[in-house]
Parts: C-alpha cells; structure tokens; sequence
C-alpha cells in the first residue's frame, strides 16, 4: 500500500514537471512579447535590450527553464503584464475563491450523481424517470444553466443572489484561515457569513455540478447493473441477504471505483466550466482572473492560472486512485 | 432451525408436523403420491426439495429458449443428487429456480412448482423465499474466483452468512481450510482455486441447511483438488446429513459423488435412479450413449470412439415426440407418438423412453456400445510395446531398423527450456516460474500427450514449441513445416468479424494460386473435418462449439505441418463433442502422418491420443513413457497421485494440498510437500528423470523409455 | 434509424446559406427603420433581433454550422490519431506500448479544456487555434479506449492463430485487431460529440474562437450576457440552440450505441 502511494505521488510529480515544459514551450510561442508587454510599443533598442536582459531572455534556453522551474519552487509565476504585480499576489487572493466554488460543485456533483445512480439502477418504477432526466439534462451548457438560474431564481423569484461570494452588507467578512468563507465564517463564530456565503455559491455551484454529475451518475448506475449481474451478487443472495444490504454492502462499493474514476476526469471538464460560470456570477475566482487576462494577452498570468488549476486536478486525481486502492484490494501490488 | 437430530426418522417426523400446519404441502404431497409422478425413494412428503411439472422459457431475442420442459425431480433428507446433462440440458437454469434466483431481466416465463421444505420458490414473496435461502438452502457455484466479493475478506463473507465469528471458524474448519483463523483476514484473490470452494462450502453450510445446491462445483478446479472437494461432500453428507443437489455434466464426478442421479436431455428428465444402477446398467439410449462416447482409463485403444450420432438439441423447440428420437439409435416407430412420461422400470428406476425392456433387455445395449466402432490406422508407433520398455536392446533395435527411417526422425527438439513471466510490475521481482528445465522429444509421426494441473507449464511448453512463447534459456527445434496450433476455445481461436473462407484462405495467402483455386481448397478442407461446404461464407459465431473446434482443426492441418499441436482442445466442449474431436484428430493424423503433442489434464484424454506421454509438475517433466504403460503402472508418486484422483473409478484417494503457488516452488523434489513417500532426503535434491535400472537420460533419448524422476524409481539402489 | 440524426444534422449545417433567411453579419433594415432587440416573433425576426440589428435566427443557423464542422473535425481527428496511436501500442506491446502509453497518460492526467483555454490564449483567439488546441488534448481519450481494445483483443488465441499462420505484422494489425475496436471507438464518438458542443460553447464563451463579428454560439451568447435580464433571446437562443444541438447528438449517439450492441 505505501509503495502504491509513493508511486503514484512519483507519477504525479512527473506529469507536473512535463506541465512546466509545456507552459514553457507555450511561453516561447506566445503570440505577446513580454519586453514588448513590459515596455509598450515605442520602447528604444536599448531599452529592450535591457528589459530582456532583466527577463533572461538572452541566456540559453536550458538555463531559462531552470530558472524559471525554479522559480516556480519559490511561487514565482512571474510578473502579470496587466497589472504589473507578480501573478502570485492575485493567485493567492483569487485562487481560494475558485477552491471553495469547485469544492462545493464536486460535493454537489457527487451527491446528485449517487442519487441518479443508484435511483437509476434500482428494479423500482422510478428508476426510468432518472434515466429519462438524464439525458437532456446532460446536453445543457453551463452557461445556459446560468442564465436560466440567473432569470428564474434572482430576476423572477427573487431567491438567491446572482453575483459575487458575499452581500455587501455582511461587514467584515473574516479573511482566514481556510480562505472558504463558509468554513471561515465558522471558525470566526459568524454563521451569518457562512449562511451568506452558502447561499451565493448554490446557483453557480449547481449549475458546474450538473453536466458531471450525469456522467459520474451515469458511469456509477452501470456500473451497478453490472455488478448485479455478477456471481458473487448471486453469492450474497444465495445466503439470503437482503436485497438492500446487497445493494448497498456487495454491490455499490464495487461498483464506486469507476464512479470515483469518472469523478478524477469530470474535474477538468468542471474547471472549464468554473471559468465561464465565475464570468457569469462575478465570482472573484481564478477563472474570472483568466478571463480579464485573455484579452490582454497577459501570458504570466493565464499560465499561472492553468499552473495551479492542473496541479490542483492532478493531485485530486492521484488522491482518487490511491482512495480506490483503498476500496479495491487487488489494486495495490 | 433446531439443530438437526441425526436420525432421519426425526427428521421426517419433524417434515409432517410441519406440512400438518401448512395446508398446501400436505395436499401437494398426497397429489404426488397419488399419481406417482414424483419419483425418488418414498414418497414426496419428506422431501427437501422438490419440483412438480416445472417449464422456465428464457426470451432471447427473438428465440424462445425452452430450458426446461416438464421437470418433476426430488431430493430426499440426506441424499445427494447428480443432476447430469450436456450443455442446453437445463440443468443450471433448475438449480437456480430451486434457489428462487432466476434473472429477472428478462424475467422468464415459469409454470409448475419448485418447492424447498414446502415453501414455493416460484410464487411465494421475496421475503419468504429470503428466509428460505437464509435457513434451509446453501449454494455453490462453479467459479469460485467470481462467486466471492473480491472487496471482502473472506472471513467477513462467512460472517455474513453464519452471523458470528466463531461459527463461521467453525464452519471454515468444517470445510477443511487450514489455519482457518488466520485465513479469515484473506482476500479472495490471495487464496487458491481450492480454498476459496471450500469458502464457498463453508458460506453454503452456513446455519445447518436442509440442502446445498451446488452448480458444477468442481469444474473449475484441478483433479486432486476436485478429488478433494468431492471427498469432502460426501464426508459433509455423512456428518451433517446435509442433502446435495450437484448439477454437473461430468458423469464420472456424478458416479463418484452421488447416491441418486437423474439425466437430463433437452430441458426434460430422461432417466433417474441410484447411480450404481444407472452407471451399470443405463436404460435409456441417451445416459447409455452418453456412458458410451466418455473418454475412460480403461477403454480399447487405437480403435475409433463411439460417438452421439446427430447434432445437439434444439432447445427452442416445444418436443411433440421424444427430444433424443432424432439421434437415437433404438428408436420405433412409436417413440413418435407425443413426448414420453417417465415411467417407472423398479422401486426406484425412472425413464422417459417407451421401449420395453425386451426389445432391449441386457444385451440391448451392447447394439450402441458396438456400432461402427471400426478401427482406424494410429500412426506407426515406434515401439513394440511387448518387449520390456526399458530395456537398452530396444533403443538399439530402433535406431538400426532403417526401415522406419522416417519415423524415427526427430521434428520436435526442446532441450531444457526454461521461462518465467514477471508479476506485476518488472521490478518487483516475483515471476510465475512456468518452465523450470523440461525437455522434450517427438519423433516424426508421433503423438505425445503432456498431462499435469494448472501451473504445470505444460500450456507454456507447448508455446513455446509453436514460438508463439520465446524461452527465456534453453533451445526448440523444429525440423519441417512450422507448427501449426488447436486451441482450448475455438471460439477464441476465431477472428470473429472474418468469413471461415477468409480463415481458412489466409494460410494459403504465400501460395500463389487463383482466386477459385483457393477456394477449391478452403471448400476441400472444410470437407476433410465433416463440415459441409456451405459453411465458407458464415461467421464463427454462426457455428455451434463443435463445428467451431473442427473450423480450428481444419485451418491447422489444410497446409499439413510437420507437428500439430492441441491445447485442451476437448475440455470446453460437451462429453459427446469430445469425442467426435479425438476421433477426428487420429484420423488426420493417421492420413496425414503429422506428429502431435496434445495437452490435457485429463488423464483418460491424454492416453486415449498419444502414443507417449509426459507427466508435468511445477514446469518439469517427472514422468514420461508410452502413454498406455504410464496409465497402467504409473512410477512417480505424483501421477499416481492424479490417476488415483479421476473420478468415477470406485478407488478414490484424493493427495493431500494443492498444486503450489508456482511463483516459488518447493526446494528439492518439487512435489514432496504434497508426496505421501516422501522422506528427508526428497527436499534436498532434485532427482532427474531415469529409466528403471536408473540410468539417466536427460531428456536426449525419450523414444520408448519409462523414465521417472523420483529417487524411489527403481533404478535408486543403483545410483546410491 | 435514430443514427441517421448525424447525417440530417450535417445536411442542415450544409444547407445553411440556403436556409438562413439573412446576412448574419449585416443589421437587417426594417419598415420602421431601428431593428435593435426586436424580439421574437416580430417584424419577421423568428428568433428575434440583436444589438445593431441582426437577425439572431440567421446568425444562430451560422453559428450552428461552425459548431458542427468544429465538433465532427475535432473527433475525426481525435479518432484517427488516436486510432492509430492506440493501434499502434496496442498492436506491439512492449516498448513501444509503455511509451506511447505514458504519453498518453501524461495528455490524460491534466485538465484538458484547461489546457486547451491556455494553448489558445498562447496562440492567439482565433477559430483555427482553438480547433487546433482541443484536438491536442482531445485524442489520448482515445488512444486509451483503442489500445484498450485492442490488447483485450491481442489476448485472444485468434491472433496467435493467425500469427503461426504466418500473417504479417500489418495484417495482423489491420486484419485480426482493428475490425475488433471499431465499434468501441465508433460508439465512443457518436457519444462524444455533445461533450465536444458544449466545451467548444464555452471556450468560444470565453472569447476563444473566431472574432467578433462572426456568428459563434458561445461567443453571442457571451455578448448578449450584458442584456440578459432586459432582452434574454440573445444570450439564451444561441445556448438554446447547443442545448439542442447536443440533445440530439446524444440521442443519434445513443441510437448508434444500441445498433453496434454496446452497453
């Protein structure tokens, strides 16, 4: 078991530092010149040739990739051609916003999905509802979703709120230390934030989690139509089990590895979606972060933003496999 | 459930208070006896399961499957039942009606009754049916890989059935688990095929049940280990007076382990009583015919087997006559007149056939047993099997007697081979040692059979031969044609998307010839194995198992290869299928003078085929001479050990363990843990392969020898 | 058939400069003169009018042409390379196996539309990068389904058969192992495509497609999110029109599902 876990930790690493390839190799190709970006358009030769100098840009390419690999050990992403401030400094003011957003969707994801699997599994009458559900609710984009949030629940009900994490009128909202405001607003003894806060992210939340949760859901109801038809199911009723205990003690936790599996990859399609919806809802995120720096070019910025999205999916993911060792023993050899 | 007192009179005493309080029961019972229909010994009252005119109709697709048709069956306080029948029988769709756990998706269609201690597994509520299962019925099913939750303990497993701890020890002990406290914290995966149907065993005897449904128990396991598992049943039968309902379509495990058969053919019960009378002295064509085609350590050699005549039965048919009539071989005229009834021979002798015993009394039988065995020509052998096998004169008289030059021409060569195949990941270290220094000798026209259990490397030897398995050390020589292979699956071996022409056309795909040409002889080839020409545009999967294997044959041999070589080819297919294979084998061999080397586990098989045969255990050769002597007067402990443990024989004592984990065998002689000869000295060495008088002969001169590598062999004074 | 939804779909793509009643790039003058937001239904806008007055049912059927074309080349080209890298490792084995597969893995093990938001931003906003960007990280998906495929099948003992029958490597390959991953790869595309609609929707949402003006689903929608609340049919009838698009891609996926016998 520990040697399936430092494995894959090693794996993990590994993807990482071919990221940092591929985010170098991008920067090289970049369609914005970053002394050009620094300077403006009418900067002297010499000027530039400082400013590149000041950059690395005239040492070899192995030494830039160092340096910049290690700055990236020190949280350096580099200086944001926008705002001229290190991309770090809003990563960290942004980056918790986008945690707490897609923490929350995943939850969402996963209990929806549960309940469509295993409603959609079952012999009972309802179970073809579920599956009816599933497939149109499958093909909304997120951004519909929105919008449809957007003008039922806040133009027409007048339910939630429609943009930002917190009401204005909650006075200081605390700052620390999880950087989720609903936990935050725990620990600071302030439910009124935690409650406010809850109520902001439901509508965004919601509307990532829907697409993945049918794929999770779907994945998890075959999975358990099959692992009903097989022989040690057959087993468990042979002994005659209950068929609820059946259900729930042989046949869903063999039947939640590829649901867990599913889960890991609708991550990246949930951080594609984070990034339209925090446009949408005027969540102060990473993803509304990436959509300012899109159209200015700023390359450090939208790099650091994918750095710490894929680093935060590929550490997910591995916590996913090594979960299913846990689940399933005749993983770990 | 009160423990159950071991008299059976109590027992059925117990029976009728109950059937008293419940009403349908008891009328069941009367009706039964009143017209007999229900045959076993006594009367249907006591019994603990029983089946009334019982039909289930699979929808598949657009066919209709009748998989039984009008089945009435009992099974009596502390008896075991056989239910015996080929494939398409119906014989596991029973088991499972019995259990009340027929697929629900399609649900099938099901009239009659299945009844256990009274309740009705077909109408009554699930929950009835649960407390059934849980109180009064066990079950175990072939594969015992699938049959456990691989994410459970096995301890947690029993635990779920017994309810507590101690009791499933008790229960994992009962089933003859070792270390059975230690082995409860296992995962199925880390226990043997063995050990985890004595799981199976132990969760099934869960709670004192009346009857244990066990559905081809012993199919997937080796012949020791089956030895074993049957040993036990019976042992379980005597102890705990537990009824066994084994469906199997294995008659001689049927013969080993039952008190009472009952033959099934087409969804309907051809034949049922003791199995002693049964096996003696079968009545109805299809148990005598089927008694007949299997394959036995005692049958005539070189002659042809007897086989079924015509194909298998159609099950999606409603019979209006006898289901056997089309390939029986006694049939009157009026076997045409609806479907027979059972009818009652003697006290305890059922059979669905309306011939009367005169027409076919005794000898009547032998009318089967003797048709068209007609003898065909075996390869030349290249022994006389009369004079003494060891002695050196014989090897000399071979070599000199230029006569049979051709014969004696070596084509198959293998010089100590050796190949392991890593576990897991490359670097962990753990291999699977499959070939641990065999060596190998076929002569030009000679058939030689490899016989060992799961883990032998006889499969992996016989890779290798083809190439399709490099060896890690050691040498193969091929002296002619490339080998050509017949696998255990035909319809593996089948690329299912091409035609049987384009199959069979890819091997003549070096030779140039025209496009009808090729087909001329795809078409010539499919006639050489009885399948008619109209074949060549099907799918394999149109083809039913037997054609299939003989598809497989026939692309082996339409280019003839110097050696063919057969992997189990007979294993996966009906008792009746095998033999048509075995025979169609030697014919080609014989016409077409190509050596073979056939692997099989199954000893009878294996002398049936071949001229010589190698024992294998833990990837070495530990016995090997003509096949007919081995069989006969086996040397090495271990073939003494599997010839002891084929069933059906009436002597019957199982060897002790498993076959071991061949990632690391034993030190020494590899089979001594298991050995009931063994001595000190058997761990510390490793004795090669030697003739009687203990010459070694390391493998360069097989030809006619009985070599044996043990150091009780006779020549070990000799050597000492 | 259900299946053939794929084929009417791309006729309709086709038929779209036929169909589509208007210019979509052009503010459409009416009797009245201002054509800004009329909505749906009126003064002969089916779908309604935006901003400056173009109509939105002409620029929608625009959008949906690019949308399919996109979606169908993205999975061509996904099938193909990964087809033929999954072919390839699965057909060989050994080293070449492990390499392909750990490239395969590493594509995999990132966030692949983040990556792709990325590449494009890189590269430059424009329709042929983004298609260009989601196909790199699109074909790995299905390299694995492939290879899967295929090694399950390289187990087989037909293709030790046709190899003692002397069959080439090629053969083997093109003959014994790929007619055997077909439907697997075939199905997984046909359900494939809605995915596709909508994460191309949304990197064109984001900006990340051809520029204004070009008719783009995402990027209208986008556009009209700042009029939402007041004139909603130009924001929600391009997300509508995916929403459909989709639907009826999975509905023909699933049609093609059922015929090949997948579950």
């Amino acid at each position: 078991m520990t040697s399936f876990v430092v494995k894959r930790v090693g794996a993990a690493l590994g993807i990482v530092v071919v990221l940092t390839f591929v985010m170098f190799f991008l920067q090289r190709i970049s369609h914005t010149d970053p002394v050009h970006a620094m300077l403006g358009a009418g900067a002297s030769p010499a000027a530039v040739r400082a400013e590149a100098h000041r950059l690395g840009l005239d040492r070899p390419l192995v030494d830039q990739y160092f340096s910049y690999l290690k700055g990236l050990t020190h949280l350096d992403f580099g200086t944001s051609y926008r705002l001229r401030e290190p991309v770090s400094t809003a990563l960290a003011t942004y980056f918790p916003a986008t945690m707490e957003l897609t923490a929350y969707s995943l939850l969402f994801a996963l209990v929806i999905a549960l309940i469509l699997g295993v409603g959609g599994a079952g012999k009972w009458k309802g179970a073809g509802v579920f599956r009816a559900i599933m497939l149109p609710a499958a093909c909304i984009p997120p951004f519909l979703l929105a919008m449809f949030g957007k003008i039922v629940f806040y133009e027409h009900l007048n339910l939630l709120p429609a943009a930002g994490r917190i009401s204005s009128s909650v006075a200081n909202p605390p700052t620390g230390p999880t950087g989720f405001l609903t936990i935050d607003g725990l620990i600071a003894g302030k439910p009124n934030v935690t409650i406010d806060a809850f109520i902001h992210l439901l509508l965004p939340a919601l509307c990532i989690a829907l697409i993945p949760a049918i794929s999770i859901g779907r994945i998890l109801r075959s999975s358990i139509e099959q692992t009903m038809q097989m022989d040690h199911v057959r087993t468990a009723r042979a002994k005659g089990l209950k068929e609820r205990s059946v259900l729930l003690k042989h046949a869903l936790r063999n039947s939640v590895g590829p649901a867990l599996s599913m889960a890991g990859l609708q991550l990246g399609l949930m951080f594609a979606g984070v990034v339209v919806i925090e446009i949408m809802f005027n969540w102060p995120g990473v993803g509304w972060f990436l959509a300012q720096s899109i159209p200015q070019g700023d390359f450090p910025a939208i790099a650091g933003v994918t750095l710490v999205l894929s680093i935060t999916y590929v550490a997910i993911n591995a916590a996913v496999d090594v979960l299913q060792a846990v689940a399933d023993p005749r993983i770990r050899v | 459930m009160a423990a159950p007192d071991p008299g059976i009179g109590t027992l059925a005493g117990n029976e009728m208070t109950m059937s008293e309080t419940s009403p349908p029961e008891s009328r069941q019972g009367i009706r039964d006896q009143v017209d007999g229909r229900l045959h076993g010994s006594g009367s249907g009252l006591d019994a603990v399961a029983s089946t009334e005119d019982l039909s289930i109709t699979f929808a598949r697709g657009r066919q209709r499957i009748h998989a039984l048709q009008g089945v009435s069956i009992a099974v009596q306080p502390g008896e075991i039942v056989a239910l015996v029948g080929e494939s398409g029988s119906g014989k596991s769709a029973l088991g499972l009606c019995l259990l009340g756990l027929l697929p629900t998706r399609p649900a099938p269609e099901v009239a009659g009754t299945a009844t256990i201690c009274g309740v009705d597994m077909l109408t009554s509520p699930e929950s009835e049916k649960r407390a059934i299962r849980r109180s009064r019925l066990g079950a175990v099913f072939q594969d015992p890989m699938t049959s456990l939750n691989p994410t459970m303990r096995v301890g947690a497993q029993v635990i779920e059935a017994a309810g507590s701890e101690d009791e499933a020890l008790s229960l994992l002990e009962a089933a003859g688990i070792p270390h059975a406290r230690t082995r409860m914290r296992s995962y199925p995966h880390e226990l043997s095929g063995g050990l985890r149907q004595r799981v199976m065993i132990a969760m099934a005897l869960a709670g004192e049940p009346s009857l244990v449904i066990a559905d081809e128990p012993t199919t997937a396991l080796d012949v020791t280990v089956q030895a074993q598992i049957l040993e036990l049943i019976r042992e379980l039968r005597e102890t705990k007076r537990t009824s066994f309902l084994f469906v199997t379509h294995d008659l001689a495990v049927a013969q080993q382990v039952a008190d009472r058969v009952v033959v099934m053919y087409g969804g309907r019960v051809a034949e049922s009583g003791p199995a002693g009378a049964v096996f003696d002295s079968p009545y109805h064509p299809y148990s005598a015919g089927l008694l007949d085609t299997r394959i036995t350590l005692d049958g005539p050699l070189a002659v042809e087997l007897p086989t079924l005549a015509g194909d298998p039965v159609d099950n999606s048919v409603v019979f209006s006559s006898c289901p056997y009539l089309p390939r029986c071989p006694s049939a009157q005229a009026r076997c045409e007149d609806g479907v027979p009834e059972l009818r009652q021979l003697d006290a305890d002798r059922w059979v669905a056939c309306p011939i009367s015993a005169d027409e076919y009394s005794g000898p009547g039988l032998v009318s089967i047993r003797s048709k068209a065995r007609r003898a065909f020509q075996p390869a030349p052998r290249t022994l006389d099997l009369t004079e003494s096998p060891d002695s050196p004169e014989i090897q000399l008289r071979g070599e000199a007697s230029d006569g049979k030059a051709s014969s004696h021409q070596v084509v198959v060569t293998v010089n100590d081979a050796e190949k392991s195949f890593p576990l897991g990941r490359r670097d962990s270290g753990r291999a699977v040692l499959a070939l641990r220094g065999a060596s190998l000798r076929v002569m030009a026209g000679e058939s030689v059979a490899i016989v060992g259990e799961s883990g032998s490397g006889k499969t992996t030897l016989l890779r290798a031969i083809s190439g399709l398995t490099p060896l890690d050390s050691g040498s193969v020589q091929i002296e002619g044609r490339s080998p050509q292979m017949v696998f255990q699956d035909a319809g593996s071996s089948l690329t299912p998307w091409m035609t049987v022409g384009d199959i069979l056309g890819e091997r003549l795909r070096k030779e140039r010839m025209s496009r009808h040409a090729r087909r001329a002889r795809v078409i010539e080839a499919l006639r050489s194995v009885e399948l008619s020409a109209g074949v060549v545009d099907a799918k394999p999967h149109q083809l039913s198992g037997g054609q299939r294997q003989r598809l497989a044959i026939a692309r082996a041999v339409m280019v003839p290869p110097s050696v063919l070589l057969c992997d189990e080819p007979t294993s996966a297919l009906d008792v009746s299928m095998a033999s048509t294979v075995v025979n169609l084998l030697g014919r080609l061999r014989s016409d077409l003078g190509i050596a073979m080397v056939f692997v099989t586990h199954d000893l009878a098989v294996a002398r049936t085929v071949a001229d010589r045969l190698c024992v294998m255990y833990l990837g070495r050769v530990v016995e090997e001479g003509p096949a007919d002597l081995v069989c006969s007067n086996p040397g090495h402990p271990y073939s003494i050990a599997l010839l002891e443990s084929v069933p059906g024989r009436g002597r019957f004592s199982p060897v002790s363990g498993e076959p071991p984990n061949p990632v690391n065998p034993p030190a020494g002689c590899s089979f001594h843990p298991r050995c009931p000869q063994a001595e000190a000295a058997c761990s510390a060495t490793s004795p090669c392969l030697k003739t009687g008088q203990g010459e070694e002969m390391s493998g360069l001169h097989p030809g006619d020898h009985h070599l044996v590598a043990c150091i009780h062999w006779g020549g070990r004074l000799g050597s000492s | 058939m259900v299946a053939s939804v794929f084929p009417a779909i791309t006729l309709v793509a086709l038929l779209v400069p036929i169909l589509a009643p208007d210019n979509p790039l052009i503010p459409v003058t009416t009797s009245s003169g201002m054509s800004s937001f009329v909505a749906p239904g009126h003064h002969g806008f089916l779908l309604g009018s935006d901003l400056i007055g173009r109509d939105v049912f002409s620029r929608v059927l625009y959008g949906i042409r690019t949308s399919w074309f996109s979606a169908i080349g993205v999975i061509a080209s996904g099938m193909i390379i990964g087809g033929a890298v999954g072919l390839v490792a699965g057909a060989s084995g050994g080293l070449v196996d492990s390499i392909l597969m750990r490239i395969t893995d590493a594509f995999l093990a990132l966030p692949g539309p983040v990556i792709a938001i990325c590449v494009v931003a890189a590269m430059g906003p424009s329709l042929f990068h983004t298609l260009v960007a989601v196909a790199v990280v699109w074909w790995p998906f299905y390299a694995r389904i492939v290879r899967g495929e295929i090694r399950a099948l390289a187990g087989r003992t037909h293709v030790d058969a046709a190899r003692l029958a002397g069959v080439s490597r090629f053969r083997l390959a093109t003959r014994h192992l790929l007619p055997g991953a077909v439907p697997a790869i075939v199905v997984t595309a046909s359900l494939d495509v809605a995915n596709l609609l909508i994460t191309m929707a949304g990197l064109s949402f984001l900006g990340l497609g051809a520029p204004e003006p070009a008719p783009e689903l995402g990027a209208m929608a986008a556009q009209g999110m700042q009029f939402l609340l007041t004139d909603w049919w130009v924001a929600v009838m391009p997300g509508m029109a995916i929403f459909a698009l989709a639907l009826l891609s999975n509905i023909a996926g699933d049609g093609v599902r059922k015929l090949w016998g997948r579950s």
